[in-house]
């Protein structure tokens, strides 16, 4: 009996573009198709972290209902129904580009052998809907992640490592796999450890041979029937696959549509469905076993890296000769049976994998070496390889420059920082290096947005948008300074000597000073730019009143003075506001920024 | 003031002769006066071979580059900040520098090196017009995760460069979260050679390790930045391998019609390879940072001479002549004026 896992990635189009651009993750986005006659429909959208919605009665309500195949005047009629028009004004209207998601979805389905050797992506139900799944033939291989439902939590959060949002189940048959994936949250099942299923679960088994009893509950749709077909069922008052699967399969021939009893037989496994491997764009891979397990503590890492580096060279050019260059890959490490695995009857272990991603393509094997090098500096090796596999798992057309004789071509230097974002990506992490983008937002914590460095390129080829840059990256006067060092939180000041707490017009504060708690949370290792000592206002200036607009949720309004010290120190302080045009003060005290 | 930075370790040469100044200057040790001379002679001879074919480039502010040595900073050099206080202005001033520095048509970027600082004014301008086009990269190493962007961004789109149609500097940051992280970040930095600046605010550097960053810097001609003593545990009489050392001080203004936007910093040369004759120099200037547009303001009036002793030399007095200009010059309050009112 073979097992497959089914990995769901709901909303797929619109989570590809979050992948590609981090920054629309504050606005919904919106993947439409032209129809006939100019009509823009709906294919999938998302709002990653939307602002409460002022109009919603519980949060629950406050999710607008869009489905696919909605124009796209309904949708923004609908969302500006939860959340005012200004979730319409920045809303990311994108034309859907299914050539796209399917590429990106093989590279996910590349990097996901990991888990199993055969990954296939699912068959599109129809030419209008993309695919959204990929089922992984985990038969023999669960054994080594510990079992099926701790491969299938490591396949959710190795997703989830990486910003996708993913469900993932475990059946017999593809069918059966890809109904556990989509209703995960109304399956009862619990797991080994006695956690009962929670409302967000995201992960479930199907024990074997038991699809039926599990699943009959679902509704009679999770055979990936036509609405026709569905309809048809609903007239007769079937609505879920266990009284689908009561009816006489006789009668179901000569009733209903043909396809019912296809994916019936599918879901049982009366009928082999078979896995669709992508095939298109083949990438290469490179193999080294070794005739006796490896013990990586008698191997020096230069040793075991030169054998990498020549892997890299087999991946790598091919390539080059098509001119195009390694964007990702993956490195497993094929591991032995350790003693753990074989007191608890285990063959072998789940393979050590190391994901590198560049920001550019590079056809540089010592130079993706170097990045596989750093990883494994940092990373728990296991005790013994019995081999090492190295996998494309993305390419792209590779920047290809004249040599010149004396002197460095024109680039290099680019291609040279590109490597070096590369590398501190590689042991910083990826988020850790990124390029300011300013975003039109007033508050001054959400002022600007990192994006991945070297993407400059990728963002002049969007189609362009109305400028939408905040006020201080265009305006060139001192009353939109903004100060060098931002505190993570603002810290709450005790004005000593004030002239009105509650007068908004009175100015900032001749001396403050922080309060005890602000103290205790400065940071003793890290300097945090302010002492505990009281300080003296010189000079100040102001007040910028910085407001934000009602549909983001609770109302940010600050006044905020530029307050010089008689050391001479300059900080960024602001009075939080509360209440109506008149601007009645709290009388608190914040220090936000540190003109340092 | 003369024993600033004079404690300079490591065994390229430099140390014996530090160690004697410090000791001529401390009264550790009396030597003869011929033979001081002809040691520190011979210790600026050493230095400028070291520093032979290494380019000079403008910083963009022309006050501190009459207080530098070579007139300028020279490619493959690292610059150490000591900030005087909390929030003394020694970030934003290295911020503004290195932002001039990245700017492609900054004087002296992609142009032939030239071996000393004495060069004028005007080969300065005409090396601008060989500029390269190419963007510049500048790479702020943030350990401690406070740096805010939109502080620099403005000051990388200067009205010359949109008007020249060239291109912004990248402006790449990298947070690490540990110090030896911070410590590698800052030195694989410096040996790209496509990064023109590399700015950072570490702690505690083992000399071993700056030592590396120097070395980093010689090998792709980048300039390092580095503020430090913002948790007030550096003296300036530690010994360091910068080729330049300068202590930041703010300078209290109670004049309430002084823009905003301006901000009066006192700069003193404090340690670092200076030639031997100026070590017997009290040289220190007054910087005025537009802190709108990242580079130095310009006045039109003379300073109050209440900002403490003026320099020894010509050559490091300040130029600040005339009274500070601003949109926002009048709006100023001061503390006492709000209460009054």
């Amino acid at each position: 009996m073979s097992r497959i896992m089914t990995i769901w990635l709901p909303r797929w189009p619109v989570q590809r573009r979050l992948l590609e651009r981090p920054e629309l993750r504050r606005r919904p986005v919106f993947v439409c198709r032209r129809e006939r006659r100019g009509v823009m429909t709906v294919v999938a959208w998302a709002w990653a972290v939307p602002p409460r919605a002022p109009m919603a009665a519980s949060r629950r309500s406050a999710v607008p209902r869009i489905p696919a195949g909605m124009s796209l005047a309904e949708a923004m009629a609908v969302l500006s129904l939860t959340y005012g028009s200004r979730g319409c004004h920045v809303a990311e209207v994108d034309h859907d580009d299914p050539a796209a998601d399917r590429a990106a979805l093989e590279e996910l389905a590349r990097s996901c052998r990991r888990f199993a050797p055969l990954v296939a992506i699912e068959a599109a139900a129809s030419p209008h809907e993309g695919p959204e799944c990929l089922h992984i033939d985990v038969t023999g291989t669960s054994g080594f992640f510990g079992g099926e439902h701790t491969l299938v939590r490591t396949a959710v959060w190795t997703l989830a490592a990486r910003g996708i949002h993913a469900r993932a189940a475990i059946a017999d048959t593809p069918a059966a796999a890809w109904a556990a994936a989509h209703h995960t949250d109304s399956l009862q099942a619990a797991d080994p450890r006695g956690r009962a299923a929670g409302r967000h679960r995201r992960v479930a088994v199907v024990p074997p041979g038991g699809q039926i009893p599990s699943l009959a509950g679902l509704p009679a749709a999770a055979l990936r029937l036509d609405a026709a077909v569905t309809a048809q069922l609903q007239d007769v008052g079937i609505e879920t696959i266990g009284g689908v699967a009561r009816l006489p399969r006789k009668s179901l021939a000569s009733r209903f549509s043909p396809q019912l009893l296809q994916r019936l037989a599918e879901f049982t496994g009366e009928r082999a469905e078979p896995l669709v491997v992508p095939c298109s764009g083949e990438l290469p891979t490179a193999a080294e076993t070794f005739d006796f397990p490896l013990l990586l503590r008698d191997t020096l890492l230069d040793d075991l890296i030169a054998v990498i580096e020549r892997l890299l060279q087999a991946c790598v050019a091919p390539l080059a000769a098509e001119g195009k260059g390694v964007m990702a890959l993956q490195v497993r490490l094929e591991r032995g049976a350790s003693v753990e695995a074989l007191v608890e009857g285990r063959e072998a272990c789940a393979p050590a994998v190391i994901d590198i991603g560049v920001f550019q393509p590079t056809a540089s094997a010592r130079h993706l070496a170097e990045l596989v090098r750093l990883r494994m500096a940092r990373m728990r090796l296991p005790r013994e390889i019995e081999g090492i596999v190295v996998e494309v798992v993305s390419a792209g057309a590779a920047e290809c420059r004249q040599r010149t004789l004396f002197g460095e071509a024109t680039g290099a230097s680019a291609s040279q920082v590109a490597m070096l974002m590369d590398r501190l990506a590689g042991r910083l992490g990826r988020g850790a290096v990124f390029e300011p983008k300013p975003v039109a937002d007033a508050q001054p914590e959400h002022a600007w947005a990192a994006v991945p460095p070297m993407a400059r390129a990728v963002r002049s080829r969007a189609r362009p948008v109305r400028d939408q840059r905040p006020i201080w990256a265009t305006a060139r006067s001192a009353a939109h300074q903004r100060p060098i060092w931002l505190l993570p939180m603002p810290l709450r000041l005790e004005a000593v000597s004030v002239v009105d707490a509650v007068d908004a017009t009175a100015g900032p504060p001749v001396r403050f000073r922080l309060t005890a708690a602000s103290a205790s949370r400065i940071d003793s290792d890290r300097w945090a730019g302010i002492g505990t000592q009281p300080h003296d206002v010189v000079r100040a200036h102001g007040p910028e009143r910085i407001e934000t607009a009602w549909w983001r949720g609770p109302t940010v309004r600050r006044d905020y003075y530029v307050v010089e010290t008689s050391s001479g120190n300059r900080y960024w302080i602001f009075r939080r506001l509360r209440g109506g045009a008149a601007g009645r003060a709290e009388g608190e005290w914040f220090v936000h920024g540190v003109f340092c | 003031m003369v024993t600033q930075g004079l404690g300079d370790v490591g065994g390229d040469g430099r140390a014996p002769v530090n160690a004697l100044a410090a000791g001529i200057v401390t009264g550790g040790g009396p030597l003869p006066a011929a033979a001081t001379a002809d040691l520190l002679r011979r210790a600026a001879e050493w230095r400028q071979a070291e520093a032979h074919g290494r380019e000079v480039v403008s910083v963009g502010f022309p006050t501190l580059e009459r207080l530098l040595p070579a007139g300028g900073l020279r490619r493959g050099s690292l610059v150490e900040w000591l900030a005087g206080g909390d929030a003394a202005g020694a970030v934003s001033l290295a911020c503004a520098v290195a932002c001039r520095l990245a700017d492609p048509r900054s004087p002296g970027r992609g142009a032939a090196p030239r071996m000393s600082g004495e060069t004028s004014r005007e080969t300065l301008r005409e090396t601008s017009r060989h500029a390269s086009s190419q963007a510049a990269t500048i790479v702020v190493v943030d350990r401690g995760q406070r740096f805010y962007p939109p502080a620099v961004m403005p000051w990388l789109e200067s009205e010359e460069m949109a008007a020249h149609g060239g291109r912004r500097p990248q402006l790449v940051v990298a947070r690490p979260s540990r110090d030896d992280d911070e410590i590698w970040a800052v030195d694989q930095a410096l040996r790209c050679p496509g990064v023109a600046v590399v700015l950072a605010w570490p702690g505690r550097v083992h000399p071993t390790a700056m030592r590396r960053w120097q070395l980093a810097a010689r090998s792709s001609g980048a300039v390092g930045l580095l503020v430090r003593g913002l948790s007030g545990r550096l003296s300036a009489c530690e010994p360091t391998w910068a080729d330049t050392r300068v202590a930041v001080a703010p300078v209290v203004e109670r004049d309430a019609v002084v823009d905003p936007a301006v901000r009066r910093l006192r700069l003193v040369l404090a340690g670092g390879a200076w030639s031997g004759s100026d070590m017997l120099v009290d040289r220190s200037v007054e910087v005025l940072l537009d802190t709108v547009h990242g580079r130095e303001a310009v006045c039109r009036r003379p300073l109050p001479s209440h900002q403490g002793p003026r320099p020894a030399t010509g050559a490091a007095s300040g130029p600040m002549v005339g009274p500070m200009v601003g949109p926002m010059a009048d709006s100023w309050t001061k503390g006492a004026a709000c209460r009054a009112s």
